[in-house]
């Protein structure tokens, strides 16, 4: 059969273009398999019976729109690369008598063929990849494996309706760009926007303005709960600030760089500053582009391998003991001693009970309240405070108030305190006060003591935090005791606690929680501290059966934060590419004449090497320092996933960084060389 | 001994696959005194562009050799050639050639920048060129705001500015209107008279036609030359015209 005109015109220049269109065609195939594997695990790949099932489902969701918003965003960018260097071919179609209709057939059969080439492959490769993609999912999960290959009819037809949605966005792109542009326009194409830019300061001055605003947002941060608060407008702060700074901001510089004539008008700078300034605004854009996405993936990557890599640091820092009660009362009277020491005696009865043995004990009672830390005051009502910003949020402090007896006998030492004197132990934060006064309460007289001697086994208090410990706690407390909030809710609240760890294995262990959790509820066997008067409610929680939970939570996180790194990293390259690509073709002429005025080969070697690798490594730069100041404000993010590891998260970020850089450079001296290869041959056209 | 002697050039060129070769110029003789202003003419594939690019020093002949000011150019090192090429020689280009990423000025500085010529300087042996050439008041501009005339005209003036022994012109009015043309022609009739040697390669009568000199070639060789003596450019152009016309008759002119 005779293919048409318009299907083989359409071939041929797909194969006559094709170091332009294989790039191009390949992001296309990988942003299809992406999609598929995230989208077959989503629907595949996670068991109901899993723990979690639901949060993994719905990250794997999430993640696969992800990809689809960017893989549009994304293919359209570098579309546009094709279409402005095929302009020209499209304006002398045109001269030749080829009319806009024409030309719009043409380019409809290239869309179809692309998107034909490119969601079977696409398809294929993930349907064949999928199952590993599974493998490693149910790895990272720690569940079980199988071994049979599906295929995810609903994950197809979902790749096959956005992906044809994306072409068809693309093709109604380019042809209205063909459509409302003249022949000459066309033709012209490649060549547009030639005017050198000018420095745009205001824009340059708020570019900085905005990054340091950013920057100062992520370090002066120091508690997680505003650290949510503020990451996101952070986010967009660096985003925007990063855009406008590289635009307009190395446009701004290398215009300095010209004003200082000693520094310009030098043989090594000359010609290299010129250019650059030429070239920044119109590449500004994709350095920033290629800065963002390096960012995205080393925040991400470092984020979650910290994550998973610190699954057990969590849970422990959450659990801290194979069994943990926790009990809740609203009256002072359910810290007695003898409610104390029932619910102690009842407890070691019931796991002698079930034949284990208890150790490691944590055990206190405590009155807790949060207030803000003003000097050496507390301020437990904010409606006493004129003013509450972003600096008040970080006065916030938990203030334990922890019976002497309790806290003695769990140090093993025999301090007596004064009526108005506190043992302070502080956790997180800084107090150096030698008196602590509570505004409407108590004033004490402060003795510090080394905290980490104290085990409070509180994995979950995210602001700063100082156990206050005193001989009477009623005495401590009186003033604070009936204080209550805008919701007329009282502030000071009452707890025990009780940990403990036994020699049992995972399954013994949650079945004595499960025998625990229902004596205290259903039949206590000595009822007396779960008074309803007391206002009781207890909870309690086994490690190993959390610790599946976070592996779900954490290894879905990891696993998706892979995957879509893989997808900002094949973004970033092929921008890169293309980048390298349209520049060479450009600098053709311009080594031409800088040739034949009398630059020597090397001088224009070493030219093109200091700028080459300027403008490639100040995404990455930029990438390293966004990734520095992130770090205080990402590293009290996972705090809120309760791991709270510092130097793991320091690791995971200086390794991610090295072997991302590594590999940075790998595609830099690629890259460079396909540049090299087009601009070269200078002496033989000359 | 002559300022410029080109004596028994000839290149050929071998094909990259097979063993076909082509002699581009066969045995090309002539001399140009100090001051001189000489036009070549030849049709294309006369090897106009060969001889041109081996006078420049960007192509090296297969035989034969060329002396400026008794500096033998075949015998330059490569690493010295664009050394010597900047110093010695100025170049204007049918195209032009400015660089779009430089305003006017620092194009006419580039070759000066490139031999470490300080700031100060280069302004000073700016300033009376670009006065004389008409361009003071584009110096800030980028080639893309002027026209073809004055990008020509700055094209001159990165030429004139390193006071070079030569002036090679590649069909400089090539791509010129017949205003900015007839400019051009009488701006390289000024700077001559003030003792510039410069060499021209065309095939517009009109710019043959302002030289000193014509010299014709075809076939890779010189085949003629005409000197102006006292004529005026319109009693040139005349002769050159007729000569051209026995050369297309393919007679010979003796």
């Amino acid at each position: 059969m005779k293919i048409g005109f318009y299907p083989k015109l359409a071939a041929v220049s797909i194969r006559k273009n094709k170091k332009m269109f294989a790039p191009f065609i390949l992001t296309c195939v990988g942003m299809v398999m992406m999609f598929y594997i995230i989208m077959f695990l989503g629907v595949n790949g996670v068991s109901d019976d899993m723990i979690g099932a639901e949060f993994v489902r719905s990250m794997l969701q999430l993640g696969s729109w992800v990809i689809a918003v960017f893989s549009c965003i994304f293919l359209f960018y570098t579309n546009s690369f094709l279409m402005r260097r095929r302009k020209t071919e499209f304006g002398l179609y045109n001269i030749l008598g080829m009319g806009k209709w024409s030309i719009g057939r043409i380019l409809f059969w290239e869309t179809l063929i692309e998107a034909a080439v490119s969601i079977t492959t696409g398809l294929a490769l993930g349907i064949a990849l999928s199952k590993l993609a599974e493998l490693g999912f149910v790895n990272v999960m720690r569940g079980q494996i199988t071994y049979d290959l599906k295929v995810s009819p609903l994950a197809v037809i979902r790749t096959l309706e956005v992906f044809g949605v994306i072409f068809m966005l693309l093709l109604l792109n380019s042809i209205r760009q063909v459509r409302f542009a003249s022949a000459v326009q066309l033709m012209r194409g490649e060549n547009t926007g030639e005017k050198p830019p000018r420095a745009n300061w205001l824009f340059g001055i708020l570019g900085v303005l905005v990054l340091g605003c950013a920057y100062w947002i992520a370090v002066k941060i120091n508690d997680p709960i505003n650290a949510v608060m503020w990451f996101f407008a952070a986010v967009l702060m660096v985003i925007a600030g990063t855009y406008l700074l590289m635009i307009s901001g190395s446009v701004m510089f290398c215009r300095l760089l010209q004003k200082n004539k000693r520094y310009y008008y030098k043989p090594n700078h000359f010609v290299s500053v010129s250019s650059m300034a030429f070239r920044m605004k119109r590449n500004g854009a994709g350095l920033a582009s290629i800065c963002i996405l390096a960012t995205m993936v080393l925040v991400m990557i470092s984020s979650t391998t910290c994550l998973y890599f610190g699954e057990e640091n969590a849970v422990n820092q959450r659990y801290p003991r194979d069994i943990n009660i926790d009990f809740r009362f609203g009256e002072l009277k359910g810290l007695s001693d003898d409610t104390a020491e029932a619910i102690r005696r009842d407890l070691q009865k019931m796991t002698a009970d079930a034949g284990a043995d208890e150790s490691d004990v944590i055990s206190y009672r405590a009155a807790y309240v949060s207030g803000l830390l003003l000097g050496d005051t507390v301020e437990l009502d904010v409606r006493n405070v004129d003013s509450v910003g972003i600096d008040t949020m970080s006065n916030v402090w938990q203030f334990y108030f922890v019976p002497l007896s309790d806290f003695n006998s769990m140090v093993g030492e025999d301090i007596s305190l004064g009526r108005d004197e506190a043992l302070v132990c502080v956790y997180r934060g800084e107090f150096d006060g030698d008196t602590l006064s509570f505004n409407g309460g108590r004033s004490f007289n402060v003795k510090k003591y080394d905290g980490t001697k104290f085990e409070h086994g509180e994995g979950y208090i995210l602001s700063q935090f100082m156990i206050v410990i005193v001989p009477d706690l009623e005495y401590a407390t009186e003033g604070i005791a009936e204080m209550t909030d805008a919701l007329d809710e009282r502030m000071l609240r009452y707890r025990m606690k009780y940990n403990f760890n036994t020699e049992l294995d995972a399954d013994e262990e949650i079945a004595l929680c499960d025998k625990i959790n229902e004596l205290l509820y259903s039949t206590p066997l000595d009822a007396s501290y779960m008074e309803a008067t007391y206002g009781a409610y207890a909870s309690i929680s086994s490690r190993e059966e959390n610790r599946q939970d976070f592996y779900g939570m954490f290894g879905t996180l990891f696993y998706i934060g892979i995957i879509l790194s893989i997808v900002f990293i094949l973004a970033a390259v092929l921008i890169i590419y293309y980048k390298q690509l349209s520049e060479g073709y450009e600098d053709q002429g311009r080594f031409d004449i800088m040739q034949r005025i009398g630059m020597t080969k090397r001088e224009i070697k070493r030219n093109v090497n200091s700028q080459l690798l300027t403008v490639f490594f100040l995404p990455l730069s930029f990438a390293a320092l966004h990734l520095l100041f992130a770090f205080p404000i990402i590293s009290k993010l996972l705090m809120l996933f309760g791991l709270d590891n510092v130097a793991l998260f320091a690791a995971t970020t200086g390794i991610s960084l090295c072997v991302f850089a590594v590999f940075y450079t790998i595609v830099y001296f690629v890259t460079a060389s396909a540049y090299y290869k087009i601009v070269s041959g200078i002496g033989e056209r000359a | 001994m002559s300022y410029l002697e080109v004596k028994g050039i000839r290149k050929v060129y071998s094909q990259r696959i097979g063993t076909q070769t082509v002699e581009a110029l066969k045995n090309v003789n002539f001399t140009v005194e100090a001051g001189e202003f000489v036009a070549i003419m030849g049709e294309s594939g006369s090897g106009k562009t060969t001889l041109l690019n081996i006078l420049a020093a960007i192509d090296k002949p297969t035989s034969g050799s060329v002396v400026l000011d008794g500096m033998e150019l075949t015998r330059i090192k490569d690493s010295a050639i664009s050394a010597f090429r900047r110093d010695n020689l100025g170049f204007v280009f049918q195209q032009f050639n400015l660089l779009d990423t430089f305003t006017i000025e620092d194009n006419i500085y580039l070759p000066l920048v490139l031999s470490g010529t300080d700031h100060k300087s280069m302004r000073a042996r700016l300033t009376p060129i670009a006065s004389r050439l008409g361009i003071s008041a584009i110096l800030r501009k980028y080639p893309y705001e002027v026209s073809g005339g004055q990008k020509q005209r700055a094209a001159v003036a990165r030429a004139l500015i390193t006071n070079p022994k030569l002036i090679l012109a590649d069909e400089p009015t090539g791509a010129l209107d017949s205003k900015s043309t007839d400019e051009l022609l009488s701006m390289f009739t000024d700077v001559n008279s003030l003792g510039q040697t410069i060499l021209m390669v065309t095939h517009s009568i009109k710019a043959a036609s302002s030289a000193g000199r014509v010299l014709f070639i075809r076939d890779g060789e010189v085949f003629h030359q005409i000197y102006r003596g006292g004529d005026s450019n319109e009693q040139l152009y005349q002769k050159i015209s007729d000569t051209l016309t026995l050369i297309a008759a393919g007679g010979d002119v003796k």
